[in-house]
């Protein structure tokens, strides 16, 4: 391979495989790429900072508008964060409700990623199939929650609204034409030659860099690793509810489709046993507006993978800090090892196969390698630097 | 080929895109469209403006002579608000057509009648 | 010295018989360049429609009747959208690529019989003509991306190029079955022969399919699309193309669209020929439209592949079934 003859081909920030908007270098030598760079940021909001001026209350509403697919995930990771620091259990009730919610979020995300990664190996019939079935979750979604994205059914303390009797029909009517129609996918995905051709061996992440890259989620998964927040570090109602973990050992994007749709399976499963066990009761507690002072990290397993926030409150109705750490962010390096050695027209599959969600991904640090210091910007620092120009 | 039985029976079925706006789907019960006040039942106890994540609501005056300006282009539509009212005047209705062109006319008063 | 206009009308008066006039409409208008036109439109259309229904969606829908305008109003839209030419590149191949892109595949047309069974311009060797205008389109499209200098465009175009060595020599070899059989290399001669004995897909079926998928891999439609993959390189060899240019490319696309499905037509089903009272352009553009249907069917159910597959997949399997296909027409089965 001759240095001579590498090319640079910019990724994004626009483009049609990328979702989001996100930097990659690519250093290309005819179609194999060479080397990886990624540039982040792109989607960056101010939300940790936004998180320190508004209350409590306030702030679920702004966790859940962190992401549009996973905002379950965020709403069930801040609150229950702050219910630590205030020493509250949410009711039972509360906990299956967030379960089932939990869960079809799962489905959703899953059924909406498996639509986007047929579209980038240019099989738009799939594409349309998959996102037509996926409207059975949203009309669901609408049913229980009054929206069909940001459901805002978590509030400090419990549930916002409750799952009532007259809905498990409904639920179940729908989970048994998803269940229909994910096990068709499951089988197509395995049998189409055309699919297999273009994910089978694409995208390799060996066991060993898996675990050294800290990849987090189905990416993780599927290189054969069991590793899922929900049965190592049970929250909300998992320690009550039997499933399996996922896992596949071809650490190609092949597995990574097939983890997806057979968790898919799983939550399926997960909603029926839920909604049969479900306990009665209250769905809230009531919480003061003060929060005592503390620190907490708190971690759910989002549609993506490892969800961390870490909260610090002070006493007042307002946190102090609040720090975001989504699973996109732990993949990252994970990606640019898959893509080196691959082919061009591999790119967008592999990117794909991470299920990138740059809006939930870019936080600000800066780190100055050479001498070795790691610090943040206050809003005074950046104003009084860039206030001028 | 294993899409293509599949592919060929699309060809039968009615196709799945709703033609809005000549055909709407009815919205379920519970739906969180634009929140109403009932200015009726309203105390004017300046919760809804403290709690709205946005910043959408305006307290203009106190207690029972208190009225409300609410900005449908801030709103998210939570229904935060609906649900700290200790008297229930606030509804969320199944309003979702909102869009408009001028941001001056997408404000709603709520105002005493004497 | 300027022209001496008096004898010009003389001369013109003379040469404009009737005859001289019926060509020239013939060429023109009917089934001549606007016909084509409007039937490229058409087909646009129809494959619009039938890939929506087999997603289960619409399609075009509220441009005149069940959407038939939508592909003349793209195209109105587009001649009147800003036409950029980029400084860096190459101005001259970069404005002359689409028109030749949309002329070549006019010209084509020509030599397929659409009226009746005698076209407008056949001679001795037509079949062979088809062939070099493919291959000349694709350099065409080579030769657009190359001249739009920018790094997606080169990507496009190379993988165009790349692929053209795949499906040539394999069209190449099967276009020949029918020939065979009908002992002339002549298009109208085909049809001919397929109207007094029967249609060549009976004999050579072989060769319809080889015939289809590399028509696949010419018009650039998936599972061939890798140089237009619009998820990994923007739009390929297109990127740079804008308002009157980009329409006068979509437009050559339509055309290459009836040009494939008019020589599948003619050479393996028939054709345009006498059934019972119906007029010969009826039968003609049925049997067109169940192409076009058929290449959107392929198109709807398969994935992209990717470049080095698509050439190992093309040498390794069409080329032997290709040769198969020869072998077996000179054994006698097939003509």
């Amino acid at each position: 391979m001759s240095h001579g003859s590498i090319i640079k081909i910019p990724f994004g920030p626009q483009h049609p495989a990328l979702k989001e908007p996100e930097n990659f270098l690519f250093e290309v030598d005819g179609e194999t790429v060479v080397d990886v760079k990624p540039r982040l940021g792109y989607n960056h909001r101010g939300m940790e900072k936004a998180f320190e001026l508004k209350t409590y209350i306030q702030n679920i509403y702004l966790a859940e508008r962190i992401c549009g697919i996973c905002s379950h995930a965020h709403t069930t990771c801040y609150t229950q964060a702050i219910e630590r620091l205030l020493g509250v259990e949410p009711p039972p009730r509360a906990r299956y409700i967030r379960v089932i919610i939990a869960e079809l979020e799962r489905i959703h995300s899953h059924a909406l990623w498996i639509g986007l990664a047929a579209h980038e190996i240019g099989f738009d019939t799939l594409f349309m199939y998959v996102w037509r079935d996926r409207e059975t979750v949203l009309d669901m979604f609408e049913m229980i929650s009054g929206n069909r994205i940001h459901y805002a059914m978590n509030t400090i303390g419990g549930a916002r609204r409750d799952i009532h009797a007259d809905m498990a029909p409904k639920i179940v009517k729908g989970l048994d034409f998803l269940e229909k129609r994910l096990e068709y996918y499951l089988d197509i995905v395995q049998t189409e030659q055309t699919i297999l051709k273009r994910t089978a061996d694409v995208g390799i992440l060996r066991p060993k860099d898996a675990v050294d890259l800290c990849a987090v989620g189905p990416t993780l998964r599927a290189s054969g690793i069991e590793n899922d927040v929900r049965s190592d570090d049970p929250y909300v109602a998992y320690d009550e509810i039997p499933f399996n973990v996922v896992t596949h050992d071809g650490c190609d994007v092949l597995s990574r489709i097939l983890v997806r749709c057979e968790e898919t399976l799983e939550s399926v499963k997960i909603i029926r046993y839920a909604l049969d066990s479900m306990p009665n009761g209250t769905i809230r507690v009531r919480v003061p507006m003060k929060v005592p002072q503390g620190e907490v990290v708190s971690r759910v397993e989002a549609p993506r993978g490892e969800l961390i926030h870490y909260a610090k409150s002070n006493g007042t109705t307002k946190p102090e800090r609040y720090k975001v750490r989504s699973p996109t962010l732990a993949n990252i390096p994970a990606l640019c090892k898959m893509l080196q050695g691959g082919y061009v027209a591999d790119i967008p599959i592999v990117l794909a196969g991470i299920d990138p969600c740059f809006s939930c991904m870019d936080r600000m640090a800066f780190v100055d390698t050479k001498k070795n210091r790691k610090w943040v910007w206050t809003m005074q620092q950046l104003r009084r630097k860039y206030a001028k120009e | 080929m294993a899409f293509l039985k599949e592919a060929l029976k699309q060809l039968f079925r009615r196709p799945a895109t709703l033609k809005y706006p000549y055909e709407k789907l009815t919205v379920p019960k519970d739906f969180r469209g634009r929140p109403i006040w009932d200015i009726k039942k309203c105390i004017g106890c300046g919760l809804c403006p403290e709690v709205c994540p946005s910043r959408a609501i305006e307290m203009i005056g106190k207690g029972l002579e208190a009225e409300i300006k609410h900005y449908v282009d801030r709103c998210m539509f939570c229904g935060q608000c609906a649900e700290i009212c200790p008297k229930n005047a606030i509804r969320m209705s199944e309003e979702y057509e909102l869009s408009g062109f001028d941001r001056s006319k997408m404000i709603y008063e709520y105002k005493r009648d004497h | 010295m300027g022209l001496d206009y008096a004898a010009v009308k003389e001369e013109i008066r003379q040469r404009m018989t009737t005859e001289t006039i019926i060509s020239l409409m013939s060429i023109l208008v009917f089934p001549g360049a606007m016909f084509l036109f409007a039937l490229a439109f058409f087909y646009e259309w129809v494959d619009r429609k039938f890939f929506a229904r087999l997603q289960n969606r619409y399609g075009p829908l509220h441009t005149g009747p069940h959407g038939i305008l939508q592909p003349l109003a793209d195209f109105l839209k587009l001649l009147s959208k800003e036409d950029i030419t980029l400084h860096a590149s190459d101005r001259l191949l970069f404005i002359l690529a689409p028109i030749f892109y949309l002329a070549l595949p006019l010209t084509t047309l020509f030599v397929i019989p659409i009226l009746d069974p005698t076209s407008s311009i056949a001679f001795e060797g037509d079949l062979i003509f088809v062939l070099f205008t493919f291959t000349l389109v694709i350099i065409t499209v080579f030769l657009a991306g190359w001249s739009s200098v920018s790094r997606f465009s080169t990507i496009g175009s190379v993988r165009a190029a790349l692929q053209m060595l795949g499906y040539e020599i394999p069209m190449g070899l099967v276009v020949i079955g029918p020939a065979i059989a009908a002992r002339s290399l002549s298009i109208r001669r085909v049809v001919e022969w397929q109207s007094l004995n029967f249609w060549m897909i009976l004999l050579q079926p072989l060769g319809f399919i080889i015939l289809t998928v590399c028509l696949l891999a010419e018009l650039q439609f998936v599972p061939f699309d890798i140089p237009e993959a619009e998820t990994e390189i923007v739009a390929g060899w297109r990127t740079e193309f804008s308002g009157r240019k980009l329409a006068l490319l979509r437009l050559g696309k339509d055309l290459e669209l009836v040009l494939a499905s008019a020589l599948i037509a003619s050479l393996y089903l028939g054709g345009s020929q006498h059934f019972w009272l119906i007029p010969p352009i009826v039968i003609f553009l049925v049997k067109t439209t169940f192409a076009v249907m058929l290449l959107s069917l392929l198109r709807a159910v398969f994935a992209r592949f990717r470049i080095d597959q698509v050439l190992s997949g093309m040498w390794k399997y069409l080329l032997p079934l290709a040769t198969l296909q020869i072998i077996l027409i000179q054994l006698g089965l097939g003509g």
